[in-house]
C-alpha cells in the first residue's frame, strides 16, 4: 500500500457513502411523483422543474426546527438513536460490490513509478461479504428500540416494540431464504457469485449438461421462491409498507419516530433509504446477475469492445459501465419498492406475525431443504 | 494486529465491567450487546470471520436485541432496588458464590498464560468449520441442539397460563 493506492481507496469510501446519502432526496422525489402518480395527483410540481427542488426547501425546513425534547426523554440515547440508524445502512452498502475492480497499469507520474493496482468497486471487500452484510444490517434494530425508549412516550415505545419483534421474525426467514443462493453458487462472496451469474443457463441433470441458449444464468431462474422470500423479508426488515407497523401513523402518531423533528428525522430517513438501497442491491446480486447483462453486458464483450484505449482506460470504462448496469437493476428495485408502498395497504399485527412465522419460516426451510437435495443430486 | 488486539480486548472488558456495575439497566444491556461485538472483532483478527459474522448475527443482533426489549418493556427501577439491596444474605450468599468460581477457575486458567509456540494464522474456512462440526463434534453439536429445544419446550410449559392446566 503506497500513498496513491491509500487516497484512492479514501476517496472511494466517502463516494459510495455520498452515493448512498445522495440517493435519498432523488428517492424522496420519486417516492412523492411516484405516489402522486399512482394515486392520479400531481404532486409537488411548483418549485423547480419537476418539483425536482422542492426536497431542497424541505432540508431548508428541517434545517430551521426547533430542537425538541420531552422532560422524560434520555438525552444521550436520544441523540446517538438517529446517527445509529445510518450506520447499519451504510456498512452493508459498503461491502457489495457496485461493478468489477479497476485494473491499474503500472505508470510513471511525479517522478516515480507506481507500481500496478487494483481497486475494488466497493467501500472494503469481506471474504464472507454476505455474513457480514446479515450481521451488520441485524444491528439496525437498536437504533429503532433505542430511539423509542429514549423518547419517553408511550408511541415512541410501541413503535419501538413492534419494530424489534418485527425484525427479529424476519431475519430468521430472511437469512434462511438466502441460504439457497449459497449453496447453489457455493461462495459466500458476492462477487464470485455475480461471476457465476454470467453466461447462459446452463447446469447439470442426471449426468448432462443442459443449456438454455437465450436467458442468462441468473439466480432467479434456480430460486423463485427463494427470490420471492427474500424480498418480502427485506421489505419487512426495512419497515416499508406494507410492514411499516413500527411508524403506523393512523395508529401510534409516527412511531418510534414521533418525538423526533429537523435533523435527527432526516437522518432516520435516510437509514430508512439505505436499507431500501441494501435490499434492492441484494437481490440484484443474488438472483438478477449483479452488474453484468449477459450476453450484452459481460466483462469480456466490453473489453474487447474497448480494445483500443490502454488496458487501464479500458478497465475505468468497463467498470462505469457496468456499474450504470447495477444502477439501473438497482433503481428497477427501488421503483418496485416505492410502487407496493403505494398499492397494499398495511397489514394487521397478528397477520404480519403469521406472515412470517407460519408461511416464511416453513417455505425457507423448504426451500433449503429442496436445493440442498438438487445441488447433491445434481452438482 | 497487536493494537488492535488490545483495543478489542479492552472494549470487551469494558462492556463487561459496566454491564456488571451500572444500575441502569438498558445500559447494562448495551453494554453488553457492545461487549459481543467488541468480541466479534476479536474473532475476526484471529481469522475466523465466519465466527465472527455469526457472533454478530446471532449475538448482537438478536440475542441482545432480545434483552434490550425486555428490559425496556418492563420499567425495573422498583423491582431491582427490592431484590438486590435488601438484607444482607443476598450479599454473603453471592460473595461466596465469587469466591467459589474464582476457585473453580484458577487452577484451570493458570497454565493459559504460558506462551504458545508461534502459530501462522490463517483464515478459518467455512467449509473447514463445517466439516469439524459434522464429523469429530457432531455429538456436541447434536447435544447443544436438544439443549436448545429443552430450552424452548421448557419455557413454552412455564409461560402457560395456569387455568389451563387440567389437574387430574
Amino acid at each position: 500500500m503506497d500513498l496513491f493506492e491509500i487516497t484512492i481507496n479514501l476517496i472511494k469510501i466517502a463516494v459510495i457513502f455520498l452515493l448512498m446519502v445522495q440517493m435519498v432526496p432523488l428517492l424522496v422525489w420519486v417516492e412523492r411523483r411516484g405516489s402522486a402518480f399512482i394515486q392520479n395527483r400531481f404532486g409537488p410540481n411548483r418549485i423547480g422543474p419537476l418539483g425536482l427542488v422542492q426536497n431542497l426547501a424541505d432540508l431548508v425546513k428541517f434545517l430551521c426546527k426547533e430542537d425538541f425534547l420531552g422532560h422524560k426523554g434520555r438525552k444521550g440515547f436520544f441523540y446517538a438513536a438517529p446517527v445509529l440508524s445510518l450506520i447499519p445502512a451504510a456498512l452493508a452498502f459498503g461491502a457489495i460490490p457496485l461493478s468489477t475492480p479497476i485494473k491499474v497499469e503500472a505508470f510513471h507520474w511525479l517522478g516515480q513509478s507506481w507500481g500496478p493496482y487494483i481497486f475494488h468497486f466497493q467501500s472494503f471487500v469481506m471474504g464472507i461479504g454476505i455474513v457480514f452484510v446479515l450481521g451488520v444490517s441485524s444491528l439496525a434494530v437498536y437504533s429503532l428500540l433505542l430511539a423509542g425508549w429514549s423518547s419517553g412516550s408511550k408511541f415512541s415505545l410501541y413503535g419501538a416494540l413492534r419494530a424489534s419483534a418485527q425484525a427479529i421474525s424476519y431475519e430468521l426467514a430472511l437469512s434462511l431464504s438466502i441460504v439457497g443462493v449459497i449453496l447453489l453458487f457455493n461462495t459466500f462472496s458476492f462477487s464470485e457469485m455475480v461471476t457465476a451469474q454470467t453466461g447462459p443457463l446452463s447446469f447439470h441433470f442426471f449426468g448432462e449438461v443442459v443449456t438454455i441458449s437465450f436467458l442468462p444464468n441468473w439466480g432467479i431462474f434456480y430460486q423463485p421462491l427463494g427470490a420471492i422470500l427474500l424480498f418480502v423479508a427485506l421489505f419487512a426488515e426495512a419497515n416499508r409498507l406494507p410492514f411499516d407497523l413500527p411508524e403506523a401513523e393512523a395508529e401510534l402518531v409516527a412511531g418510534y419516530h414521533t418525538e423526533y423533528s429537523g435533523v435527527k428525522i432526516i437522518m432516520f430517513y435516510m437509514g430508512e433509504y439505505g436499507h431500501m438501497l441494501v435490499a434492492s442491491a441484494l437481490m440484484v446480486t443474488f438472483y438478477f446477475g449483479g452488474y453484468t447483462f449477459w450476453p450484452f453486458l459481460t466483462p469480456e464483450k466490453i473489453n474487447l469492445f474497448l480494445s483500443s484505449l490502454s488496458p487501464t482506460w479500458n478497465s475505468v470504462l468497463t467498470a462505469f459501465i457496468l456499474h450504470g448496469v447495477f444502477m439501473f437493476k438497482l433503481l428497477f428495485f427501488l421503483w418496485i419498492f416505492i410502487w407496493v408502498r403505494w398499492t397494499l395497504p398495511r397489514f394487521r399485527y397478528d397477520q404480519l406475525m403469521d406472515l412470517g412465522w407460519k408461511t416464511l419460516l416453513p417455505w425457507a426451510l423448504v426451500n433449503t431443504v429442496i436445493t440442498g437435495i438438487c445441488v447433491f443430486l445434481f452438482a | 494486529m497487536e493494537i488492535l488486539f488490545i483495543f478489542f480486548s479492552a472494549l470487551v472488558l469494558y462492556g463487561g465491567l459496566v454491564t456488571v456495575f451500572h444500575r441502569d439497566l438498558v445500559v447494562s444491556a448495551l453494554h453488553l450487546a457492545g461487549s459481543m461485538l467488541a468480541l466479534a472483532g476479536l474473532f475476526f483478527i484471529l481469522g475466523a470471520h465466519f465466527i465472527a459474522g455469526v457472533q454478530v448475527v446471532v449475538y448482537a443482533g438478536a440475542v441482545m436485541v432480545l434483552f434490550v426489549m425486555v428490559v425496556m418493556l418492563f420499567d425495573l427501577k422498583k423491582e431491582d432496588s427490592v431484590l438486590f439491596s435488601k438484607g444482607l444474605w443476598p450479599k454473603i450468599a453471592s460473595l461466596f458464590f465469587l469466591i467459589g468460581l474464582i476457585a473453580g477457575i484458577l487452577p484451570l486458567s493458570l497454565h493459559l498464560f504460558q506462551p504458545l509456540a508461534a502459530q501462522v494464522i490463517e483464515p478459518t474456512s467455512t467449509k473447514e468449520l463445517s466439516r469439524l462440526l459434522f464429523t469429530k463434534y457432531v455429538l456436541a453439536f447434536e447435544v447443544l441442539g436438544v439443549l436448545l429445544l429443552l430450552i424452548a419446550v421448557g419455557v413454552a410449559v412455564l409461560c402457560r397460563s395456569q387455568k389451563n392446566v387440567t389437574t387430574s
